[in-house]
């Protein structure tokens, strides 16, 4: 696709010659400049205009001095071209007029004092009259462009102040750098950013297909290392993209370091047509003390933006990561006080039942106790729902530490999701938590086979179920729907109670760790808080993720919830079948699939 | 099956001793696991004995002749599974493997090392019960002949006809499925593992082919069951294999299992 050319990267210590070659190699190939001719060619043209237009009223009027009309020449190349082809056309206009109109005709001299005067009066006069003509356009382009400039930076930190995150904040920059210099030559452009390393990554980049994109994305050691020495040494590098279809058409890359203060913290990489020399050479080096803003007179006015975009993005990078960090102290100190809180509640539950259980044993060790039989049987009954309470506790514990360590991988076979519904369905009874509930359970008879680990699926369908049994009034039914998508790709499956619902704002905080929903009033439950610890629905949402699918809840306040998980089919589901054992007249043929009935 | 009162089944006829008390031996490290068993298998009219190591129950067997083992699978002394694989080499006593550990492939090689059954801590004393009985009957049945009719709920298997009866109504199954069901039946109560069975009715060749054991078994069950997506005959025991609900459970019972549920 391209040639880099071979000037780019000199050795790691000389970084000055490394620019004053980029210049030269630069300036040979750009000098072709368009403008002068026009400007001057404006002044020729007008100058024999004006000429011939006083010939032809010199040829019916009397002959007086009509050289005063160059002025309007004059002026009007002061205005629309400035100061130099204003003079050109004043000296040209001199000459022509003594050329032309001043005896003895089509000749340097004049016989005429008097005409001597004039002309050098006209010549004076439109000298000073261009000057001065020039010298308010000037103003005048000056404030446009101050203005332009406001405009454009004051649109950037606006930019920078409404967008909340960094990835975003990033592709936002990129885009608005490339749409204002474009006009520059600029057709692609990338931020990089150090990873916690210190390597360069390009974090974003637009547009991200161009070829002459392809330098800002860092894939060559090359274009790896300029970057680095960018970020490390804070001075631009850059180099010449060759596409070898058009030989000609050379096109440049640069990476410019962004600083706030004295720290780099990170790299503007941009790219583009040959005329990008001129915008970014023209940058303050990092050693010079003058402030970019304070832009050198003789510097490109797109020059002095390109480096106060660039001093903007540096302190608006530098604002973001800050904030990033203490975003990230914030979230670690609130999972800290989640936990705490959490192991302060653990302790209490534990020591509750354990103190039941003591308590009891105690009475019924006591040799002197009088205890009816009815009174040993409640003492009893409180040990085993105590001990009860303290296998689910331990099983939270399990939960947590499990949630700690991260998900185990899936052990994954293939499964009937109807045989796991069952088998959790068949333990919720056993233990009474599903009371007299009526389940409704909707699966077409031919599920396929999906792989999956059949007990953290089955942790899975427990704590959606206990959920579901606790968040809904006890005679309020349960649906349970299983279903896969009409290409066989996903099974889907869906636990939906008619209970209290979740509110809308909390309908994904939920899967977090510790969440639980806060001021919950379970009219069905006299004034005991649900128990739980808020890590159910986050290991559930683990377990999925590591299946590689995916889970989320819907509700509506008042009218149930329901929570859809997605387990993905692979295309190699077993389709084939057990065979047929010996002679079996009517059913010779084996089960045609796995999945059929 | 004969006597089923005052929760002592089979007394009568399962066992040589002198007191007429089936023998039940706990193998267990835990004291405080070995008396809670103790206490709670005495009160159901068992003749218990402790064994705190693997080389004391070992050495029990040979000598007491206990009619059931219970089997904690953490010894001190040496692995509960190669306490399995010595005692199968020299005696057929019913063993029922007890373990704090959950995992599938803990109780795999349990039951094909020739463990009858294996239940998780912490288990509830009605449900250690319950599988020692169906231990004690299987090795009743074992020992003698078995009879040419089986029956467990509406379910009825008639081995010398080769017919199948649910609630009265005769079910039509291929030979396949009627082998498969005939082995269960044959173990009754006891759980079945996936290779076993395949073993057993396909050969050893399809071993390894437990997911289409599981699509052959729904099948089996739309035939058989009142209500196929909740099964009360041919139950599921997740990830080890299949077991026939046995005659002499007291209501079509659903299996157990041992995951401890969790919280919100």
């Amino acid at each position: 696709m391209r040639v880099l050319s071979r000037f780019i990267l000199p050795p790691a210590h000389s970084p000055g010659m490394l620019a004053g070659r980029v210049r030269t190699a630069l300036a040979r190939r750009l000098s072709h400049l368009p403008r002068p001719l026009l400007e001057y060619g404006a002044a020729l043209l007008g100058v024999a205009i004006t000429t011939v237009v006083i010939a032809a009223i010199l040829s019916v009027t009397p002959p007086v001095n009509l050289s005063l009309l160059y002025l309007i020449v004059v002026l009007w190349l002061a205005v629309t071209f400035g100061r130099w082809p204003a003079v050109a056309a004043s000296v040209l206009a001199f000459l022509a007029y003594d050329f032309f109109f001043v005896p003895p005709l089509h000749g340097p001299t004049m016989d005429d004092p008097a005409e001597w005067i004039s002309l050098s009066a006209l010549l004076a006069t439109a000298l000073v009259l261009g000057q001065l003509t020039s010298a308010v356009r000037a103003r005048a382009d000056d404030a446009a462009r101050s203005e332009r400039r406001a405009a454009t930076l004051y649109a950037l930190s606006q930019l920078i102040a409404s967008t909340p995150d960094l990835d975003s904040l990033l592709a936002a920059l990129v885009g608005r750098v490339l749409t204002v210099f474009s006009s520059s030559g600029m057709t692609a452009c990338c931020i990089i950013l150090p990873d916690t390393a210190g390597n360069p990554i390009a974090r974003a980049l637009a547009p991200a297909r161009d070829a002459s994109a392809a330098p800002l994305s860092l894939a060559t050691p090359e274009e790896l290392a300029q970057a680095r020495w960018t970020l490390e040494h804070g001075t631009s590098v850059g180099g010449l993209i060759a596409p070898r279809e058009h030989p000609g058409d050379e096109r440049l890359y640069y990476f410019i370091p962004l600083a706030s203060g004295l720290r780099i913290v990170g790299v503007l990489g941009v790219a583009g047509a040959g005329t990008l020399q001129r915008l970014v050479e023209g940058l303050p080096a990092r050693n010079d003390r003058a402030p970019a803003l304070a832009a050198r007179p003789e510097r490109d006015p797109q020059t002095s933006l390109l480096a106060a975009f660039c001093e903007q993005i540096a302190l608006a990078l530098d604002r973001a990561m800050l904030q990033q960090q203490a975003i990230h102290a914030e979230a670690l100190r609130e999972g800290d006080r989640l936990k705490d809180a959490f192991l302060g509640s653990i302790t209490h539950d534990l020591r509750t039942p354990l103190a039941s259980i003591t308590s009891a044993t105690g009475s019924l060790l006591d040799p002197h106790a009088q205890l009816s039989n009815a009174d040993r049987q409640a003492l009893l009954s409180s040990i085993d729902i105590s001990a009860a309470r303290l296998n689910r506790l331990v099983g939270n514990l399990l939960d947590l530490s499990r949630l700690e360590a991260g998900v185990a991988a899936p052990e994954r076979d293939w499964y009937l999701i109807g045989d796991v519904i069952a088998t959790v369905l068949d333990r919720l009874e056993l233990a009474g938590e599903l009371g007299d509930r009526p389940i409704y359970l909707d699966e077409p008879a031919d599920l396929p086979l999906v792989p999956m680990d059949h007990a953290q699926i089955e942790q899975v369908l427990t704590n959606l179920l206990e959920n579901a049994v606790k968040y809904s009034p006890p005679s309020s039914p349960i649906h349970i729907t299983a279903r896969v998508d009409p290409t066989l790709s996903e099974l889907e499956v869906i636990i939906r109670d008619e209970g209290i619902g979740i509110p809308p704002g909390e309908l994904s905080a939920i899967f977090e760790k510790f969440y639980r929903i806060r001021n919950v009033e379970l009219p069905w439950l006299s004034a005991r808080p649900p128990s739980g610890t808020g890590l159910g629905l986050a290991i559930s949402a683990a377990i999925v993720e590591a299946h590689g699918g995916r889970i989320w809840a819907e509700s509506h306040p008042g009218a149930g919830t329901a929570i859809h998980f997605i387990l993905p089919i692979p295309r190699d589901t077993p389709a084939g079948a057990l065979p047929e054992l010996g002679p079996a007249p009517a059913e010779a043929p084996p089960q045609r699939t796995g999945v059929s009935s | 099956m004969s006597d089923q009162s005052g929760g002592w089944p089979l007394s009568s006829a399962s066992t040589p001793t002198p007191t007429g008390r089936a023998r039940v031996l706990v193998v267990d490290d835990e004291p405080e696991i070995g008396r809670a068993v103790q206490t709670g298998l005495a009160g159901a009219s068992f003749e218990v004995a402790w064994a705190p190591t693997a080389a004391d129950g070992i050495e029990q067997v040979s000598r007491w002749h206990p009619d059931v083992v219970i089997l904690d699978l953490s010894l001190p002394d040496l692995d509960g599974l190669e306490v399995v694989r010595e005692i199968r080499g020299w005696s057929r006593v019913p063993i029922v493997v007890l373990s704090v550990r959950g995992a599938d492939a803990d109780k795999i090689s349990a039951l094909e090392l020739g463990a009858d059954d294996y239940l998780t801590k912490p288990f509830s004393m009605g449900e250690l019960l319950a599988r020692i009985r169906v231990a004690l009957r299987h090795s009743l049945q074992s020992a003698s002949p078995s009879a040419a009719l089986f029956t467990t709920g509406d379910l009825a298997l008639d081995l010398e006809r080769r017919t199948v009866t649910m609630a009265g109504a005769e079910v039509h199954l291929t030979p396949t499925e009627y082998e498969v069901l005939k082995y269960l039946a044959l173990n009754a109560g006891k759980v079945v593992t996936h290779r076993t069975l395949l073993r057993a009715v396909w050969g050893p060749q399809y071993e390894d082919e437990a997911h289409y054991l599981r699509v052959f078994v729904g099948q089996l069950r739309r035939k058989l069951e009142p209500d196929p997506s909740r099964p009360r005959y041919l139950l599921t025991e997740p990830g080890i294999g299949y077991r026939l609900r046995s005659p002499d459970a007291p209501a079509p019972a659903p299996p157990t299992s041992s995951t401890p549920p969790s919280g919100r």
